[in-house]
């Protein structure tokens, strides 16, 4: 265990109490479902960012809030 | 006979100005794709461009396991291919790499799994693959110290014995890959990066090196669990894929303990004995982006946990590395192997997982088909990236995947 | 062997002998000795056999740099026996040797070298191919050190502990314990760790003077009983830090002592600052037969005489490049050692005061000498050599002390992700730049002053209080000023090797490599460290890299010419001491669930199984065909327990809008008493879930899911809400109901003996939900539901009186032949009802038209705004897909197993479940076929495993196979 995350409700825990959420996407943008490609652009296509990223973390062994942050995933720590 | 040591993979060449196709990323598909491409598809003007060094990245780093017991009939004949190439290549190389075939025991633990498995065995036998569904007490006879007691966590039901698999050395493939494809002419470039391919008009026309520009037609994207970054940062190009690391480990060498590769989906673990003698064991990822091949203390504790249910003599042993690599993984579990699409001249071969190793030789074989030929061969078509968009998963997964965020 | 015993510093207590057997005969040793010391002082020299080579090795390090003293102990294979502590009854055997390690038949190895070549196995055996599967046979009996029964049962206590701390501390050396009492001082809380069972790190066997009369292990008891007064400083010895994880994550591993009498426990400590005060080891000297016994390092001869009071030879030759090497001289001279010649690599030792004391003893110094060769076996004595190899000089001798210098203990440096690099003046890797919250002290710094050793822990200690918001910056300016005051690093001995060719001069002693190999690696390419790690095996064994660690990085600079450029350490890796893994799985937290009805199924005769994370009854009789289980449902009555299903309350004015988005259905459309049934999607369209919402009140549903995502599922509707910013309340009630199907024509019967209601099939229909009182005191929620086909109550009822009601209806239902049943009579009861189960009828790729579902989607709701939809529209006309059917068999008796496939000349599918049924006298089962096989009245061919391709036929037909009117669920 080297991850910590900072809830919004519980603050800094142990990362593995949390579940990846995926990149923060945004909502369903307006095309979505217009066509295959853009159903799978939202739904599967992932950047892939080395570097920092804004993502959805969830709280699933505390008190089970989404939440988005900014994590490095070259060092796996979250940004402060 | 030994006494004259000459460089395996020839004196390190001169960055060309052009070549006739540039592969971005040493490591095991790269180097199987500059081999046949130049040994056997007659290209010989390329270069195979690695920024550390060959095998730094999965192919240095996995478990080595081999086996052809895949789920759907879009896989077997693939993995089946590159199972039989092994003992060809060992030859065709002259380099030993050590297949050793031990045979692959997948242990079943509910009547589920049983019957789940039963598939994988039909499918492998209609399609001509050793594999076979037995008990436990026949798994306890074939591995004296399997656990089969009921007062586990996961009790053993059954295994799906595959005898044609076992381990192959994987530092041996890489080697041995990087000898045959620089005797037939490629250049392998070590510590130079890849740091933009450059299209005009819908077709590649080259790749920038943080040691220069390199014109070619043709660009095959091999960077591991680096393909799906690159591919987006360089090409603009988004791929459905999640790099997680995945870890392994070993333990103190041993005599001979384990006579076959075990493995164990319930318990997120599996193990080999090396021909070193250490116990090599691994399996669970993390489920979250990665890219620092750092281990985590969690996982090693995990490890020794399940390991030890299943094979409780090992309590006596000692881990003695742990490592870490990166698993670039798809939402169906089964890699993106295209190519002219949608660039022409531009392929990729990525998506491998954790189960990139075993199907290297046969993948090389045919992407370097694909590359000479521009057309793409029968057994790949399924592999291509539009499949996502098109709804048709793979199906190298019944279940749901713990790392994609909508299941 | 006597000891001596006059010794200040010694560890053992030689008035508590122990008894231990080694090669069949009785051995003692005394309390404190390590298996190794009482072995040695018992006579043995030779404690193993090599490798790949099979030469003999003895004692060479204290502290596990090597696997020369692996041995197996007491059936447990590869323990360090120089670090173990002796127990009394102890069984001891060697390894990896045919005979004894004195006599090894195998021992003709090592002059087969010139036949195993670098990586020489990745160019032999092959050719021709038919000779390696027996070659590999060879290899695999011929690698691998211990032995491990199969049988083997670990016994004894593992702990585990998860402490959290200011500051932590690695080394319990004067460095360690300064920064430790500098950081308590300041009030935090400190946890130091220290690998051996002792605290002093190198000042503990010294008995030269730290200041005037106060000699060197007098002034580690000093700060030892310091740190005894700051309660707030948790001291763990013999307690091996094996892993730093980002965020100063420390893993260590505790061995057990009276006070604390586990085996051992495992730490995983969590600290704002860390201290890496882990001194040094010493750099392997490289030259010919380096590893002979007989040879060792200067400690470990120093150690045994003043730790363990044993003489490690008595002609001694010493060829060193550090001030530690003559003081052992001195004191080992002192002791009762001749010793013939003190060789030194240096031109001058840092103090020159120790050259005269070597003088008054007469002991010759022979600066810019080095040992060239050690002859004999066991050792009988050493060629010395010049620098240049220009002179030699030949001198007996039983004990060789050899030592090129030495090399800081950089593990838990680079492991929290320290940067290294390689300092000209010290010839060691030094921290370039360390990460927030970690700290470096002592000699690993390269300081061999005793004073700027522990002022440099001041520093260390004071910079790591600052870091947890105590401390003043002052009081840590004047602890550098200090520092700054204090004698440097010193220059430290670059020399790799003596100058030979090093056929015999071993690189590292576990994987057998000599400096010759490297040459061979280099020679065929291999240029980078880690290549040739890999490709020589270097480094990788049990001792990891304590004895090539320092030693390769430079012999690889010195070819590449630049040296001091290219030299980078090999990456370090967890655990950085061997840890049994009976260690880290301590008490094993894999766990299961049970529901509240486990016990009483059990007594039942039920037959567990673990179903993901819960226990539940499959069977309740040999019979796993279930045939009477389900008889008795078709025709009385029974009762499964359900609990695992998940249950679930939404709440609050958004919580239908919620339920809309992840549902398929409307769910506007819930009316009032009555049950609505529906399904869940991911993005892909494909089925996830399956189960049923009741309106309890305004803005208040509770809806169930099955048991696979009941864990799951309040998550996950929060993700598909996460960007809405909806009110609602969802709590997960899965562990707070038990759930009873009561199932079978009578169940109606049985359950109005324990309901004083009208539940009569007018008042309570199928689909019907209504909440009651049973036995006048227990609240239960009943669904009217028939999964498997009958007339069937799902009984929702609090966990604590799950056991009265389930007693109550087995009372009330023994007139009428009540019974349990268990999963597979309920898979076989809802296979003939044609109802799934989601992963068994379904695969990852299934989507709601696949399973013949379709119809649970309402279209009118807005696409995007449904999750799954989008896809649901997508693939709703698609062809090829695999599709779930109903089947017969031809043979009407045999149904197919479960995961046999459908083929013709390709796989198109596979079947999902067949039984032969009793109920309809036929074999029957479902499967996923693809389109257009699907179609009503195809004929499919299966494939049965082990079938040798014997294929049997089935037609698909309609489903439901039982009841298709539905009549006995609605009677
Ligand atoms: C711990 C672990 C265990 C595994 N176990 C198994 C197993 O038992 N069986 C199995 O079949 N598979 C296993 N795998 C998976 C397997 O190792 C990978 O799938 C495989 O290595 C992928 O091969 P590759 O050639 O695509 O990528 P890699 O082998 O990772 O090679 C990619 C190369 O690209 C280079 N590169 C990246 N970016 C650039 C750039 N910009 N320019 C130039 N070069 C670049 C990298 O340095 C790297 O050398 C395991 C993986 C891991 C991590
Ligand atoms: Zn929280």
């Amino acid at each position: 265990m080297a991850l910590t995350l900072t809830c919004p409700v519980c603050g800094k825990r142990n990362g593995y109490e949390f579940r990846y959420g995926g990149e923060d996407k945004g909502p369903k943008p307006d095309d979505f479902g217009s066509s295959p490609e853009t159903w799978c652009d939202y739904v599967h296509m992932n950047r892939c960012v080395a570097g920092i990223q804004k993502e959805w973390w969830c709280h699933r062994d505390g008190c089970g809030v989404w939440f988005t942050t900014h994590r490095d995933t070259l060092k796996n720590l979250e940004m402060e | 006979m030994f006494d004259r040591h000459k460089p395996l993979w020839g004196k390190p060449p001169a960055l060309k100005q052009s070549y006739d196709a540039v592969i971005i990323g040493g490591g095991l598909h790269g180097l199987a794709t500059a081999y046949f491409l130049a040994r056997h598809q007659g290209m010989q003007n390329i270069a195979v461009i690695e920024k550390k060094y060959i095998g730094f990245g999965g192919a240095g780093r996995n478990t080595a396991i081999v086996r052809a017991n895949q789920r759907t009939q879009q896989n077997v004949p693939l993995y089946k291919e590159a199972l039989d190439l092994w003992p060809v290549l060992t030859k065709e190389l002259d380099y030993n790499l050590m297949f050793f075939n031990c045979g692959n025991l997948n242990l079943l633990h509910s009547e589920a799994a049983m019957s789940a498995a039963r598939m994988n065995i039909a499918s492998a036998q209609f399609q001509g693959v050793e594999s076979h569904l037995i008990d436990a007490k026949t798994c306890k006879e074939m591995m004296p110290a399997l656990n089969i007691a009921e007062d586990i966590t996961y009790p053993i039901f059954g295994a799906m014995f595959h005898p044609p698999g076992g381990i192959v050395r994987h530092d041996a493939v890489v080697w041995g890959l990087a000898k045959g494809a620089a005797k037939y002419g490629c250049h392998i470039h070590q510590h130079t990066e890849v740091t933009g391919i450059n299209v005009e008009n819908g077709k590649i026309v080259s790749v920038d090196t943080d040691q220069g520009k390199i014109n070619t037609p043709r660009v095959l994207l091999t960077a591991g669990g680096y393909s799906a970054a690159l591919s987006y940062h360089m090409l603009g190009i988004k791929l459905p894929i999640s790099v997680l690391n995945i870890q392994a480990m070993v333990t103190q060498p041993l005599k001979p303990l384990l006579n076959h590769v075990i493995s164990s989906g319930a318990y997120h673990a599996y193990a080999n004995q090396t021909l070193k003698g250490e116990i090599a064991t691994g399996a669970h990822m993390d489920a979250w982006p990665n890219y620092t091949t750092q281990t985590t203390a969690y996982y090693i504790r995990h490890q020794a946990q399940a390991i030890t249910e299943m094979l409780p003599c090992l309590k006596g042993v000692k881990f003695m590395r742990h490592w870490s690599g990166l698993a670039d993984m798809t939402p169906d579990m089964a890699p993106i192997m295209d190519g002219n699409h949608p660039i022409e001249g531009y392929y990729m071969n990525c998506g491998w997982g954790y189960f990139g190793f075993k199907s290297c030789t046969a993948t090389g074989k045919y992407m370097a088909q694909f590359m000479a030929t521009d057309e793409c061969p029968e057994i790949l078509k399924p592999f291509h990236l539009g499949r996502y968009a098109e709804h048709r998963l793979m199906g190298e997964t019944a279940a749901l995947v713990t790392y994609s965020p909508d299941n | 062997m006597s000891r001596l015993q006059n010794q200040p510093t010694l560890r053992v207590d030689t008035n508590k002998p122990l008894s231990f057997t080694y090669k069949k005969k009785t051995f003692s040793g005394f309390k404190g000795d390590t298996v190794a010391s009482a072995l040695f002082s018992g006579g043995i020299r030779i404690f193993s056999r090599s490798l790949k080579y099979h030469r003999p090795r003895g004692l060479y390090s204290l502290d596990g740099e090597c696997s020369n003293t692996g041995m197996e102990v007491n059936g447990i294979p590869n323990v360090n026996a120089e670090k173990t502590l002796l127990e009394k009854g102890m069984q001891v055997k060697a390894q990896n040797v045919k005979g004894s390690p004195e006599l090894d038949a195998m021992g003709f190895m090592d002059s087969l070298d010139r036949a195993m070549p670098a990586g020489f196995y990745y160019r032999t055996m092959h050719k021709p191919a038919r000779i390696w599967p027996i070659a590999l046979q060879q290899v695999r009996k011929a690698a691998g050190l211990g032995k491990i029964s199969p049988d083997f049962r670990m016994t004894g206590e593992f702990d585990e502990i998860f402490p959290t701390t200011d500051v932590c501390v690695i080394g319990g050396g004067p460095s360690g314990m300064t920064a430790a009492i500098a950081a308590a001082e300041t009030g935090l809380r400190v946890i130091l760790l220290e690998a051996r069972p002792w605290l002093g790190g190198f000042f503990d066997y010294r008995q030269s003077e730290f200041s005037r009369d106060l000699p060197h292990y007098q002034r580690a008891r000093e700060l030892e009983a310091r740190m005894q007064t700051l309660p707030n400083i948790r001291v763990f010895t013999h307690t091996a830090m094996v892993g730093a994880y980002s965020n100063n994550l420390v893993t260590a591993f505790q061995i057990g002592n009276e006070k604390d009498p586990f085996d051992e426990r495992y730490l995983e400590i969590r600290a704002q600052s860390m201290i890496v005060a882990t001194g040094c080891i010493e750099r392997p000297l490289l030259f010919e037969n380096n590893e002979r016994p007989g040879v060792m390092q200067i400690a470990c001869a120093h150690r045994l005489a003043n730790t363990y009071g044993i003489l490690p030879g008595k002609r001694a030759v010493f060829s060193v490049a550090h001030d530690l090497g003559i003081e052992a001289a001195l004191d080992l001279f002192d002791a009762g050692i001749e010793i013939a010649a003190v060789a030194d690599i240096r031109d001058n030792p840092s103090h020159a005061a120790l050259v005269s004391e070597l003088e008054q003893r007469e002991i010759p110094y022979l600066k810019g000498w080095v040992a060239r060769e050690a002859l004999g076996a066991p050792l009988k004595s050493v060629s010395l050599t010049t620098l240049q190899g220009t002179f030699e000089k030949k001198l007996e001798c039983d004990l060789l002390v050899a030592s090129a210098g030495m090399t800081p203990v950089t593990g838990p440096l680079s492991m929290a992700q320290a940067e290294l690099a390689f300092d000209q003046h010290t010839g060691f890797f030094l921290p370039k730049s360390l990460p927030v919250g970690v700290y470096a002290a002592g000699r690993l710094l390269g300081l061999n002053d005793s004073r700027a050793i522990e002022a440099s822990g001041q520093v260390a200690g004071l910079s790591a209080a600052l870091n947890c918001g105590k401390a003043s910056a002052q009081a840590l300016k004047d602890a550098q000023e200090m520092l700054a005051g204090r004698p440097q690093a010193e220059r430290g001995c670059n020399l790799v090797m003596a100058p030979v060719k090093g056929r015999k001069a071993f690189i590292c002693f576990d994987e057998d490599t000599t400096v010759k190999n490297i040459k061979q690696a280099i020679d065929m390419g291999f240029d980078a460290t880690e290549l040739i790690k890999r490709f020589t095996a270097a480094g990788t064994g049990p001792g990891q890299s304590g004895i090539p660690g320092h030693n390769l990085p430079l012999l690889v600079a010195q070819h590449h010419t630049d040296h001091g450029a290219l030299t980078r350490p090999t990456t370090m890796r967890a655990p950085l001491v061997p840890t049994l893994m009976a260690t880290y799985a301590g008490t094993n937290h894999l766990m299961s669930k049970r529901t509240p009805m486990h016990e009483r199924q059990k007594q039942d005769g039920g037959v567990m199984r673990k179903i993901g994370v819960w226990n539940r009854a499959r069977y309740f009789s040999d019979d796993f065909s279930c045939r009477r289980e389900i008889e008795n449902i078709r025709n009385n009555v029974g009762m499964l327990d359900a609990t695992t299903l998940g249950k679930f309350r939404i709440f609050g004015p958004d919580a239908l809008k919620a339920l809309q988005r992840v549902y398929v259905g409307d769910m506007a459309k819930i009316s009032p008493g009555k049950i609505k049934y529906s399904a869940m999607c991911n993005e892909d369209g494909c089925i996830i879930d399956d189960g049923v919402v009741v309106q309890r009140g305004e803005n208040d549903y509770y809806f169930t899911t099955s048991t696979a995502r009941a864990g799951i599922t309040v998550e996950w509707i929060r993700y598909h809400t996460r960007y809405d910013g909806w009110d609602f309340n969802l709590v997960n009630l899965t562990d707070a109901f038990g759930v009873i199907n009561l199932a079978g024509p009578k169940a109606r019967e049985v359950l109005s003996e324990v309901i004083d209601a009208d539940i009569s099939n007018a008042a309570f229909p199928f689909a019907a939900y209504q909440e009651f009182t049973a036995l006048d005191t227990i609240p239960v929620r009943i669904m009217r539901l028939g999964f498997v086909g009958e007339l069937s109550y799902e009984l929702h009822v609090p966990g604590s009186w799950m056991e009265t009601l389930w007693d109550a209806l087995s009372e009330a239902g023994k007139p009428f032949g009540i019974a349990n049943f268990g999963l597979e009579t309920q898979n076989v009861l809802r296979m003939e009802k044609g109802h799934l189960i989601i992963g068994s009828e379904s695969e990852q790729r299934t989507t709601l038209h696949d399973v013949g579902l379709g119809g649970l989607w309402d279209r009118n709701k807005p696409a995007v705004d449904t999750v799954g939809a989008v896809a649901l529209q997508q693939t709703e006309n698609q062809e090829k897909r695999l599709k779930l059917v109903g089947f017969k068999m031809k043979n009407t008796r045999t149904p197919p197993k479960d995961g046999s496939i459908v083929v013709d000349d390709r796989i198109r599918g596979h079947v999902c479940i067949a039984r032969y049924s009793h109920t309809l006298q036929e074999a029957v089962g479902m499967a996923l076929v693809e389109d257009p096989l699907h179609a009503v009245g195809t004929e499919i061919s299966i494939y049965e495993d082990e079938c040798q391709g014997q294929l049997v036929s089935a037609t698909v037909v309609p489903m439901p196979f039982y009841d298709p009117k539905g009549e006995r669920l609605r009677s």
